[in-house]
């Protein structure tokens, strides 16, 4: 009314500084502004409130809003770390810094034995491993019989389950990422990451 | 040569709910391809070596699943190279991944598309990314 005041435009929820995330996290202030290109691009693209919706985040990853997969239902609730039902810009960054190449290898073992905790018990039990085993083979379209996935299931099982009580503690997942390295290896985003931030960059 | 047999957390691991580049890579410009096979690791390889012959692509094989292949001539940015690496889920199914690892992208993925693709077509069940 008197004096011009600056228009400030209103962030979505959960909206931090990308100095604050830089500082915080595995990436640089590039990489978070990078990141916020991004965001903003997937949290307008279907429900337009800057925030990520489970449509949303499908749309991302498969071209396709509608397509359910156990496995990326498991990446979303896990970066929805509020379980509030969507991915704040936040909790997109905090979330995708495990999956640097420069991120601790304890990060990623701890988010991948989240990841496989389907029911969040704090354990990784047999059946758990057999539903994410055929929903491997189902999506992939490959056809075993009971007996091969329960020789894949019992093989692995029996070799992460050290002390023999039915289900895989965090302990016994971090000797058995020790001894097998490429379970991991969907835990890190390298051939596309660098990409990503030069093409951004170009936008400037 | 010798394929690496997965473990069940590997082959999970191998979901497309698992791949974020997604997010960043729009699908054509991605240098890295997989596809399922139901044959042996001995078909796949014949074949690869089949294919590599038809194209002019000279073929050496690791010891740990990896099956290099490298043109014959100077492309835009020096030699094409890409690695192919077979993993074994069961005797008779298998994960394979061709990962450019030297020349120019666009060249590698014409290559790709318009050379290895058609002419692997009898061993592939499905691509991944492919819908």
């Amino acid at each position: 009314m008197g004096c011009a005041s600056s228009k400030q435009f209103k962030r979505p929820p959960g909206y931090e500084e990308p100095a604050v995330l830089a500082a915080q996290t595995t990436f640089t202030v590039n990489e978070v502004e990078a990141l916020r290109e991004l965001y903003n691009k997937m949290s307008y693209s279907i429900i337009k409130d800057g925030l990520i919706h489970k449509e949303e985040f499908q749309l991302a990853l498969f071209r396709n809003s509608r397509k359910a997969n156990l496995f990326a239902d498991r990446v979303f609730d896990l970066f929805d770390l509020k379980r509030n039902g969507v991915i704040e810009f936040g909790e997109f960054v905090r979330s995708l810094s495990v999956f640097h190449p420069k991120a601790p290898k304890s990060e990623k073992t701890a988010f991948a034995f989240k990841l496989y905790d389907l029911r969040g018990t704090g354990y990784i039990e047999k059946e758990e491993l057999r539903e994410m085993v055929l929903a491997l083979l189902d999506e992939s379209d490959l056809h075993l019989s009971e007996c091969a996935v329960e020789a894949i299931v019992d093989n692995t099982f029996s070799q992460a389950d050290s002390n023999g009580d039915g289900r895989i503690d965090p302990e016994e997942w971090e000797e058995f990422v020790k001894a097998n390295p490429a379970s991991l290896r969907n835990m890190d985003i390298t051939m596309a990451f660098p990409s990503f931030v030069m093409h951004s960059e170009a936008h400037d | 040569m010798s394929v690496t047999n997965l473990n069940a957390f590997e082959i999970i691991s191998f979901s497309k709910g698992f791949d974020l580049s997604g997010m960043f890579i729009v699908k054509e410009w991605r240098n890295e391809a997989r596809f399922t096979s139901d044959k042996s690791a001995s078909t796949i390889i014949s074949k690869l070596e089949d294919v590599a012959k038809a194209l002019n692509l000279r073929v050496r094989k690791k010891d740990n699943g990896v099956v290099k292949m490298q043109g014959r001539k100077e492309g835009r940015n020096g030699v094409l190279q890409f690695d192919i690496e077979i993993f074994e889920v069961t005797t008779s199914y298998h994960i394979i991944e061709m990962k450019q690892t030297s020349g120019d992208s666009l060249e590698y993925r014409q290559l790709l598309e318009e050379g290895i693709r058609p002419a692997l077509k009898d061993i592939v069940l499905a691509w991944h990314g492919d819908e």
